[in-house]
């Protein structure tokens, strides 16, 4: 486990502020950072190093919390306490903010793009969930709104092939979300985390999901569809989400956020103790009860809570985290040779 | 025409084709010829005739205006018949067309100052006034004219006036109703009060006098921004609170209303009522008071009780003294109702119960209604004690939590504290004596609880129950002895045994056989008890505190300086460093025991007598010893002994009456001078004292025997500064011979000191000349070259001072010196540091307690000279003795006034950064200190380099010197207060630094940094 | 209670949920050691210290302190500086306080600006003294909703209020 995870560089990205979130593009290329001070960094690499190429500062009034970018990678979303959402769009080097979107009461929490592109959600304190959609003219419309929490939404995420959604809430839950009939419907709730659920991220096939929360877990979720071999119950033509595992004790604070990378299959988790993870599967180990091992700890991976972790989708073990402390750090995660 | 006094009036049209400043020339003209008799008012007027019989009323206007302008000017001079002729014609014209009026009243009021007004006049004036004049649709300008004419008539024709009976006063109530201008109503209101005060009739009127008046209260009113009459607020309370509480009459009408006004929301209503209330009860007898007093006592006390102002709740308490010392004031005859009684007993049932809630709100509310109430008589004291001692009794006993008991005794300490306030007198009725016993156990059962505050309050109690004279007896006051004495020699808890030292220090006077006999014997025995272990130590040392803390009687003090003084010959056995610090703790005794008894003349005496001759003593005993080693002479030459005499022997001598202390110099300095002993103690001498004596240098026993020059210093740079001193001159030379010579700084430091002491007093003359003439030879001498240039260096500094400090002109030629110096690379940095010593108060020789002779504004004047040289000093110097010119510059600037500093700021700011900068701490320390108030007070001047302060400051949070980091820190909290504007672009950047002292090791630190940071976070956000 | 009821405050005539709150006496200030004096002696981060750090908020609603209050209490305040953990409980004047989470809010925003950024800060509600005890935690205990509570600026205003000093 030792050496499994090497610090590449730190870069004060948010000086005198938190940052909050990062997103890669679709290529890799580009690393999007968000903060409190109300400004997006873009990141590209020029040589050996990382270097801002822009700074997006004119969208927000408030803190922006995450950002995502679209599967064609020409637009970047960010979600903001000023209650906005703000579409950019990227021509060559510089972006443009074409479009806000305005509807939710207060903070937006999470925004998220559809792998089709042509959807877009967003979620908000005020316990919603809204699906918008894209069209030609990047004119933006909501198609739905779901009310299925009791609280504060924190986070949406899509499947990386189906148009199904997962959202993670205060009210310690995860719900998941399909489109029946022109409108968007909740058609199953994970239960579990006796906490508020931070995070959520879908494995490589979108077989299963991995949830991160303030009781220190994270819980694998396994998708099982109707008529399934190990005979769980479903109802109707919805699979069912069953939680085959639970990684407790590794860690001593809330978890931010946790990701799962769809090129070597490991699972990185972002605590609040400062502390960036690494966790594989056992090789060996039951699909139905799979085992994680932990297979990098970083104690001090920041001077303060670590908020997000995102791997590299085009380069396998290139790892990014940013932090309280207003940093972000690069990593190299090598797989340890004992396995 | 031209006879008419010269002034050139178109009678036809006058003033028609004037301007206002030809009319003001005229009418100038005019008056100048009646003050010269050329002409008269009458020529005036009949000049003017048909203007002021114009048909026309601007005509006639313009007339009456030229009239009353030339009336003004030389109304002194008019014969009464002319005042007469003037009045009825003015009077007249009161019935004119409204826009004459203003004219005919400027013309009476200048008729109201004559002199001579004929008997009946002023009444007929006044009459006609209220009678055609509708004030209150007149001009500010003109209504005071009105007030005027008033003023002047009450002033002038008293008695005529009041002929007019309540005519006069419904009158005027007619005049003022409606008056808005805050300069009209302060006439008025001095009206009123003159109608009340001066005993005019009011008639059936006094009610509408009131109303007239009190319609004002509670005054409302911002003077506007740059008001030029300059009338305040405060002016207008003041004077309508004045006509409010003139008389009892409107007791009845002012005492609704200012119930009604206390129970409003507005804070500054509740104020001036209440403070408009303890006025009144000055005036007001129970008759006035009878009836409102439940009212008035629950606005009162609900004001206490639930007010969130301190003032609101300070006046509150005022009032009901005021009230309580008005009631107590009426005497009582045997078949009147008791009111006081009867108001106190209601108090009583109010309050009373909330001091058996001890942990409540309400306990502290209601004992300071109960001490309000009963601080207003000795009658009301008895009443309110009498019910409240027992209570407080019963409520310790059955209270247990020693908050709840501390809470108990404080209120009880309130209560005793107000006995103070009359004298003494026979306790036999007083309800302290009838509750005595149970008080008494009750605070020595408090003594023995653990908790310390518990013990302090306790102690505070009995001091002041001992203070009461007769009410303790003799077993109470000796087991308080015993008490104390338990506290100070064996409570772990310094604050307590303080405490226990203060008491007995408090009450010795008032008992001092007892004190004599359980305490002081006690403390002696204390000493007595081998000296070995620490703990021992810790004893001898409360001992030798108590010692002198008791020693606030003659008798006592007759006991405790032989105590003392023997003390100081007992060298404890064990290390050298024990003994110092025995020598140092006796010598801060007997000093503390010089101050106590400074005030009078006889112990003072006494304890000059009976220390300054055993201290030298034993100080030249060990001198002439030191080479047999005994350990006794060992401790009492060092050093730190020595200074610790030296104290005692200054606050011995500083204040002596110059008659005593010139029988004593005579015989000190015959002492060191031609070794006279025969005044010491004791008839032992080995050998010959000569301290003076030119030796071989370096050669022990001269060496030693030099030392004691400090004890020499002290006593006579003590001395008033008419004592003639023996042998002066002769003294003085060799003190100026001994400050070059001596290789010890020590010895050459008190030489210097000795030297500029007496230089200092010296007065001024040939005499004073020849021997700075002679300084100055030394001092070019030593200073340049030889072994002892540093020790010519603190010469300079202190005869510079002792002459800076007296403006004697050649104190520039040594400062120049100086100056000279901070460019020297072995020297400059002490030089530097010199500024310090020039600039400071001096805690001894050339302090103001020592006599010397300080002029007030010594520092500007160095300042201003000093300051263009050292700049530019700074400029020309070799970047390796720059630093030295930045030390002085601080010195001389922490020093100075602020105000000063803040109008020298532009020039000097630019060389305070480049001090920051320097890397000699004390350098940056100082100039932290200097900055750190002008970024409050000289916020514009600051500004301007916001940049490079925040730079340098955060900079040195990191510093190696806690000291520094400390004062970094709070120059950015200072910072913080600079305009918002300026400031606020640095506010993340110093949030973000600020981050890390949060973390620094020294917790003095941190406080700083969280202060500072907490008021950076406040910066532009709301609710800062 | 004498008199008429309380019924000015100074939120404008709204009467106090706890008008006649007991009253606790303020703690001296800590006295400067010889050892805090010395330059080179480390000082630890010890409890008094914390507690020093929010015993002089001030309540939202009285014109009082929390440490008059009695809602904060040295006892309750537990540091570890060794481990950078700080926990504190605080106890709302009455069960149903509804200004619970606004003086949690207040302790929690004093402690994060004034200790350093390597310490985890832990407020809570002491155990059993708050009808929604584990609501007010949980929101105490979300950085997320407390730094939207810091840029919303009428919240911002009423805890600056809190933390500044007496005038």
């Amino acid at each position: 486990m030792k050496d499994s995870l090497t610090l590449l560089s730190r870069i004060p990205a948010h000086p005198d502020s938190r940052c909050w979130f990062l997103a890669w593009n679709p290529t890799g290329t580009l690393l999007a950072s968000c903060g409190g001070d109300r400004s997006i960094r873009i990141w590209g690499k020029e040589g050996d190093a990382w270097v801002c190429k822009s700074v997006l500062g004119e969208g927000h009034q408030r803190t922006i919390r995450k950002v995502a970018w679209s599967p064609c990678g020409n637009y970047l979303a960010s979600a903001s306490f000023d209650a906005t959402t703000c579409i950019w769009k990227k021509n060559q080097e510089d972006f443009e903010c074409v479009a806000t979107l305005e509807g939710h009461e207060n903070e937006v929490k999470s925004v998220a793009w559809a792998p089709s592109g042509n959807l877009l959600a967003t979620c908000s304190r005020d316990k919603s969930v809204w699906v918008w959609e894209v069209d030609e003219e990047d004119e933006y419309e909501c198609m739905s709104v779901l009310n299925s929490h009791t609280q504060d939404v924190k986070h949406v995420v899509w499947h990386p092939n189906q148009e199904l959604l997962a959202s993670a809430s205060y009210d310690d839950t995860v719900k998941l979300y399909r489109e029946e009939e022109d409108d968007w419907v909740c058609f199953t709730t994970l239960e579990g985390h006796e906490s508020t659920v931070w995070s959520l991220t879908f494995d490589q096939s979108g077989e299963r999901l991995a949830s991160c929360s303030d009781d220190k877990t994270v819980r694998i979720w396994h998708q099982y569809q109707p008529g399934n071999e190990q005979g769980i119950v479903c109802s109707g033509t919805d699979p069912t989400w069953k939680c085959v595992c639970t990684l407790s004790g590794f860690h001593t604070r809330t978890i931010y956020d946790v990701a799962w990378c769809h090129l070597t299959g490991a699972l990185a988790t972002a605590c609040g103790d400062d502390a960036v993870r690494v966790f594989e599967e056992q090789p060996l180990s039951d699909p139905q009860q799979p085992t994680f091992t932990l297979t990098a700890h970083m104690a001090r991976a920041h001077t303060q809570d670590v908020n997000c972790v995102a791997w590299n989708p085009k380069e396998p073990g290139l790892l990014a985290s940013c932090s309280d402390d207003g940093e972000m750090a690069f990593w190299k995660y090598q797989r340890p040779e004992a396995y | 025409m031209m006879a008419a006094g010269g002034a050139d009036v178109d009678a036809g049209a006058p003033g028609s084709r004037l301007q206002p400043w030809e009319r003001e020339s005229a009418a100038q003209e005019a008056a100048e010829g009646v003050k010269a008799g050329t002409c008269t008012i009458l020529d005036v007027v009949e000049t003017l005739g048909s203007s002021l019989e114009n048909g026309d009323s601007r005509i006639r206007a313009r007339g009456l205006q030229m009239l009353s302008e030339v009336l003004l000017q030389c109304y002194s001079v008019l014969q009464e018949k002319e005042v007469t002729h003037l009045v009825l014609f003015s009077e007249n014209r009161l019935k004119d067309h409204h826009t004459v009026i203003p004219f005919v009243l400027q013309g009476l009021k200048a008729l109201s100052m004559c002199a001579a007004l004929a008997p009946g006049l002023a009444v007929s004036v006044l009459k006609a006034i209220f009678q055609e004049v509708h004030v209150q649709s007149l001009l500010q300008l003109d209504r005071h004219t009105v007030y005027s004419i008033i003023t002047n008539f009450m002033s002038s024709r008293e008695t005529e006036l009041k002929s007019l009976g309540a005519d006069f006063t419904f009158g005027f109530i007619q005049v003022m109703d409606g008056e808005k201008d805050p300069r009209n109503l302060l006439v008025a209101f001095q009206i009123v009060r003159d109608i009340i005060v001066k005993g005019y009739a009011l008639g059936p009127f006094a009610e509408e006098l009131f109303e007239v008046t009190s319609c004002y209260f509670p005054i409302d009113f911002t003077p506007p921004p740059n008001d030029p009459h300059g009338i305040q607020r405060e002016d207008l309370i003041t004077s309508l609170r004045a006509v409010l509480t003139s008389t009892p009459a409107f007791a009845e009408f002012l005492l609704p209303l200012l119930i009604e006004k206390m129970d409003s929301d507005i804070q500054s209503a509740k104020l001036d009522s209440l403070q408009t209330l303890n006025a009144c009860c000055m005036i007001y007898g129970q008759k006035e008071l009878k009836d409102f007093l439940p009212s008035l006592w629950s606005s009162l006390r609900r004001e206490v009780f639930q007010t969130a102002s301190e003032r609101v709740e300070t006046e509150g308490l005022s009032a009901l003294r005021a009230l309580s010392t008005c009631l107590s004031r009426s005497v009582l005859s045997s078949d009147d109702e008791d009111i006081l009684e009867s108001f106190l007993r209601g108090i009583l049932q109010d309050c009373r119960h909330h001091l058996c809630e001890p942990d409540m709100k309400l306990v502290w509310p209601s004992a300071k209604l109960l001490q309000a109430a009963a601080g207003a008589s000795l009658r009301a004291y008895y009443r309110i004690t009498s019910s409240v001692f027992p209570l407080l009794v019963e409520q310790y006993n059955k209270h247990l939590q020693s908050s709840q008991r501390r809470t108990i005794l404080e209120v009880l300490l309130g209560f005793l504290e107000l006995r103070q306030k009359w004298d003494p007198e026979e306790e036999d009725k007083s309800p302290l004596l009838c509750s005595k016993g149970a008080l008494c156990s009750m605070v020595f059962s408090a003594l023995v609880e653990p908790n310390v505050q518990l013990q302090l309050v306790g102690i505070r109690v009995l001091t002041f129950l001992g203070l009461l004279q007769g009410l303790l007896d003799h077993l109470d006051v000796a087991r308080l002895v015993d008490s104390l004495a338990q506290f100070i020699l064996h409570e772990e808890d310094s604050q307590t045994s303080l405490a226990a030292m203060e008491a007995a220090g408090t009450l010795t006077p008032f008992y001092p056989e007892i004190f004599s006999r359980c305490l002081v014997r006690k403390l002696s025995e204390g000493l007595h008890s081998e000296l070995q272990e620490e703990s021992s130590q810790f004893q001898h040392d409360r001992c030798l505190q108590a010692l002198a803390a008791v020693s606030t009687h003659p008798s006592i003090m007759k006991e405790t300086v032989p105590i003392l003084l023997q003390h100081l010959q007992k060298v404890p056995k064990g290390s050298m460093q024990a003994g110092i610090h025995s020598v140092v703790s006796v010598c801060q005794s007997l000093q503390q025991v010089a101050l106590q008894c400074k005030k009078n003349a006889q112990n003072y005496w006494y304890f000059h007598q009976a220390v300054v001759p055993c201290l030298m003593g034993l100080a030249v005993q060990a001198a002439m010893q030191e080479n047999t080693h005994t350990v006794l002479s060992q401790v009492l030459l060092k050093e730190d002994s020595l200074s610790a005499m030296v104290l005692v022997i200054s606050a011995a001598c500083m204040y002596l009456s110059p008659e005593l202390a010139a029988q004593s110099v005579s015989k000190v300095v015959p002492l060191f001078l031609d070794g006279e002993l025969s005044f010491l103690p004791g008839n032992s001498f080995p050998s010959t004292f000569q301290p003076f004596q030119v030796g071989w240098d370096g050669q022990h026993p001269v060496a030693t025997q030099k030392k004691l020059v400090a004890l020499l210093t002290a006593f006579v740079c003590a001395l008033p500064r008419n004592v003639p001193i023996p042998q002066q001159d002769r003294l003085l030379r060799e003190l100026l011979a001994l400050s070059c010579s001596c290789d010890c700084p020590f010895t050459a430091t008190a030489a210097a000191k000795c030297f500029a002491g007496l230089v200092n007093k010296h007065p001024a003359g040939p005499q004073l000349d020849e021997l700075l003439g002679a300084a100055m030879n030394k001092l070019e001498e030593g200073l340049n070259e030889g072994p002892r240039r540093s020790q010519a260096l603190t010469l300079l500094l202190w005869v510079s001072k002792a002459l800076l400090l007296r403006y004697h002109p050649l104190a520039s030629r040594l400062t120049d010196k100086l100056l000279v110096l901070l460019g020297d690379t072995v020297l400059g940095p002490a030089a530097g540091d010199g500024f310090a010593l020039l600039m400071a108060d001096s805690p001894d020789v050339l302090g103001k307690s020592c006599h010397a002779d300080v002029r007030l504004m010594f520092r500007q004047r160095f300042f201003t000279e000093c300051v263009p040289q050292l700049v530019q000093g700074f400029h020309t110097a070799s970047p390796g003795v720059k630093a030295n010119y930045l030390k002085g510059l601080s010195h001389i600037l922490n020093h100075l006034p602020k105000p000063v500093l803040v109008t020298e700021l532009p020039t000097l700011l630019p060389l305070l950064l480049e001090a920051l900068s320097c890397l000699d701490r004390v350098v940056q320390l100082s100039t932290l200190h200097c900055l750190q108030p002008l970024l409050l007070d000289a916020p514009l001047v600051v500004s301007l380099h916001v940049d490079t302060l925040v730079g340098k400051f955060l900079g040195l949070t990191e510093s190696p010197a806690m000291a520094i980091r400390i004062a970094a820190l709070q120059c950015l909290h200072a910072l913080a207060s600079l305009p918002t504007p300026v400031v606020i672009p640095y506010k993340p950047r110093v949030i973000r630094a600020l981050a890390k002292p949060l973390d620094d090791k020294k917790r003095l630190v941190r406080k700083e940094a969280v202060t500072a940071r907490g008021e950076w976070f406040l910066l532009g956000t709301p609710g800062r | 209670m004498v008199g008429p009821a309380l019924a000015a405050s100074p939120a404008g005539g709204v009467a106090l949920e706890n008008a006649n709150p007991l009253i606790y006496r303020r703690q001296g200030e800590r006295p400067v050691t010889a050892r805090e004096e010395d330059d080179e002696l480390p000082d630890a981060i010890d409890d008094r210290e914390i507690f020093d750090l929010i015993r002089s908020i001030n309540d939202p609603e009285h014109p009082l302190t929390l440490e008059e209050l009695n809602v904060v209490e040295q006892v309750r305040v537990k540091v570890n500086d060794a481990e950078s953990t700080v926990s504190v409980e605080f106890t709302p004047t009455i069960p149903h306080c509804s200004m619970a989470t606004l003086i949690g809010l207040s302790i929690k925003v004093k402690l994060i600006r004034s200790l350093p950024e390597r310490f985890k800060v832990d407020v809570h509600i002491t155990p059993g003294t708050h009808t929604s005890e584990h609501a007010v935690n949980k929101q105490l205990a979300d950085k997320e909703r407390v730094a939207a509570a810091l840029e919303n600026a009428h919240l911002l205003e009423v805890v600056n209020q809190c933390l500044s000093g007496r005038p």
